[in-house]
């Protein structure tokens, strides 16, 4: 009975940690990969990127502008009248926006449509064996498949990010005026907030972001088993696992940047 | 990252329906036998022997006695695993003692084999017994847990990723299905491996590629995308990359899965046509005993992870071994059941 429960506790916890010990060697292949020369995966980064980009920049664009709206907006719009204090609303869209909302929102949409995707093409091709047959035919699948939708995503999410904080302040725009706000005002206190940091953090940690979908997705797609509907269990692992991946990296890169940048904590 | 779960797969759904034997539980840590079990010599086996010194033209090579006893001496009662080799032929492919687990599966457990050079080889045996476990240690898409493949003397588990890739030039494989690239019609399907390690010319990659096509007649459907071809089609035209830059070794993992029998024995005829064309090793995995009777020279059976028996395909279809008969003859009674 005792090694029942060790079984059952021990055996899926060293299974998770052969997965993420599996995915960590397949960052450092692509990194290496995506340096060492040749290059053929010219053509596949591109076709990834557009695809990417047609994808999401859409439902990139309504979720910021209404989420925004919304959390921030709205919510924050209440709290600070009952202050008399809705002229801070441009500064508190520098915290909310620019360093969480933009990367994170950007983060998800990026997972949940081309994540899903590439997860989803890379486990029909392993199911139909035909990145064993690219293998015998000599192509690094690792050097030709995972690097260009590395490299696609990480430039995807780090050009999203940017897009992603006008649709954000502009959701804040329309929720300040809503509640009785002035937009000169608003932009005042959001740029005596916004600094340089702020806006390359955010940038910088958009694009890992997009390291670690790529990383994620790309994996579980390579690994799908069991048929289609071991592709579709891949492809909903894929999104779990990078949620919780971001939102975990989310944490120590934000109190790496405070800790590091301790300017950018004052509130003016 | 971990290569052939489709195997893993395959293995667990016979596992379920009952046809795997599952490691002891008692053995969970990965603790393989150190040493192989022995089965007893049987009567037939010294019978069998003194039949087959009658006959010069090969030569039995049986396994050692190996020490008897333990839990695994009744379910390897049948596999005498005589080799009988063809003399004056070298092994282009030899297993050496392998053993291959999928987590508590162990699927290959002591595989001693020898495919020979030049020769339609092929390794029959149950679902779900390894047969395209073993295709895939061949091209080192699998390493095996213990034990060694050789391939024309060289060891593929030890070969750095380099030497991999250029030894895999050696190699034609077809894969279930075809497992054609979805993306590329079937001419550039053809023509990927000549685009990919020769520095040939268009013209003459359109030669070779028309002349692949026309050879597994699919001369008229280059310009079609394999989701517009059908299974046999499919066949046919991985068949044909997989011949496109003239291997030396050609693998085919079950080539007749899914296909009616007309088509089926279509196939073991473009096999046997293509071989006498261009010569070379062929490797096929099936357990069909029909494209056996029609195509193979040699035959290996595989069971529990191991060679029942193998040699030339005459003496394995006269063979008194109670499983091989059974196994080749299709009869249901014997050794081998439902479980």
């Amino acid at each position: 009975m005792v090694r029942a429960v060790a079984d059952r506790t021990f055996v899926p916890a060293r299974g998770v940690l052969e997965e993420a010990g599996d995915m960590v060697i397949l960052t450092g292949k692509t990194i290496v990969s995506a340096i060492r020369p040749p290059y053929p995966y010219g053509g596949e980064f591109v076709s990834q990127f557009l695809f990417a980009l047609k994808l999401c920049w859409f439902p990139l664009l309504i979720t910021m502008f209404v989420i925004s709206y919304a959390a921030p907006g709205l919510q924050a719009a209440n709290f600070l009248t009952l202050f008399g204090a809705i002229d801070r609303m441009g500064g508190f869209f520098v915290l909310a926006v620019v360093r969480e909302f933009a990367p994170v929102i950007c983060s998800i949409i990026v997972a949940g449509v081309a994540g899903t995707a590439i997860t989803a093409d890379l486990g029909a091709r392993k199911i139909r064996e035909e990145l064993d047959a690219l293998q015998v035919l000599g192509v690094d699948p690792v050097k030709n498949l995972v690097v260009p939708r590395f490299l696609a995503l990480m430039l995807i999410t780090g050009l999203f990010d940017v897009f992603a904080i006008f649709a954000g302040v502009a959701g804040g725009v329309v929720a300040n005026l809503v509640s009785g706000g002035a937009t000169g005002p608003f932009f005042a206190t959001f740029f005596t907030n916004a600094s340089t940091t702020d806006l390359w953090g955010s940038v910088l940690k958009c694009t890992l972001f997009g390291a670690i979908t790529a990383v994620i997705c790309c994996y579980k797609g390579m690994t799908a088993s069991g048929g289609a509907e071991g592709v579709g269990r891949a492809v909903n692992q894929a999104v779990v696992m990078t949620l919780m991946a971001t939102a975990s990296f989310n944490y120590v890169f934000t109190q790496t940047l405070l800790a590091t940048h301790p300017e950018i904590n004052i509130i003016r | 990252m971990t290569p052939s779960d489709d195997d893993r797969d395959r293995i667990e759904e016979e596992e379920r329906e009952g046809d795997i034997d599952e490691m002891p539980r008692d053995a969970v840590d990965g603790d393989l036998d150190p040493e192989p079990q022995v089965e007893p010599e049987l009567e037939e086996d010294e019978r069998f022997e003194d039949e087959l010194e009658e006959a010069p033209h090969v030569s039995v090579v049986s396994e050692p006695d190996r020490a008897a006893g333990g839990g695994d001496a009744d379910e390897f009662q049948y596999h005498t695993e005589a080799h009988h080799a063809v003399e004056g032929v070298p092994d282009a492919i030899q297993f050496i003692d392998v053993h291959k687990a999928f987590g508590r599966n162990r699927v290959l457990r002591g595989l001693n084999l020898g495919i020979p050079e030049g020769k339609i080889s092929m390794i029959l045996g149950p679902s779900g017994t390894g047969k395209s476990v073993c295709i895939k240690h061949m091209v080192g898409l699998l390493y095996p847990d213990q034990g060694d493949i050789l391939v024309h003397g060289e060891s593929v588990p030890s070969m750095p990723d380099i030497e991999l890739f250029e030894m895999r030039k050696k190699f034609g494989v077809l894969f279930q299905d075809g497992a054609l690239f979805g993306s590329m019609n079937l001419y550039d399907n053809v023509a990927f491996p000549l685009r990919q390690h020769t520095d040939k010319g268009e013209e003459e990659i359109a030669e070779i590629v028309d002349r692949r096509l026309l050879e597994v007649g699919l001369a008229d459907s280059g310009d079609k995308m394999p989701n517009e071809l059908s299974g046999g089609m499919r066949k046919r035209a991985g068949f044909a990359r997989a011949l496109v830059l003239d291997p030396e070794i050609v693998l085919f993992d079950e080539p007749d899965s899914g296909l009616d029998p007309v088509r089926t024995a279509l196939l073991c005829e473009l096999i046997k046509e293509v071989h006498q064309e261009n010569g070379g090793s062929y490797v096929v995995i099936t357990h069909d005993i029909m494209s056996a009777r029609r195509v193979a020279e040699f035959i290996a059976v595989l069971w529990r992870g191991r060679i029942v028996e193998s040699g030339p395909a005459s003496d394995l279809f006269n063979s008194s071994n109670p499983f091989v008969r059974q196994f080749l003859t299709g009869e249901s009674s014997g050794p081998l059941g439902m479980e």
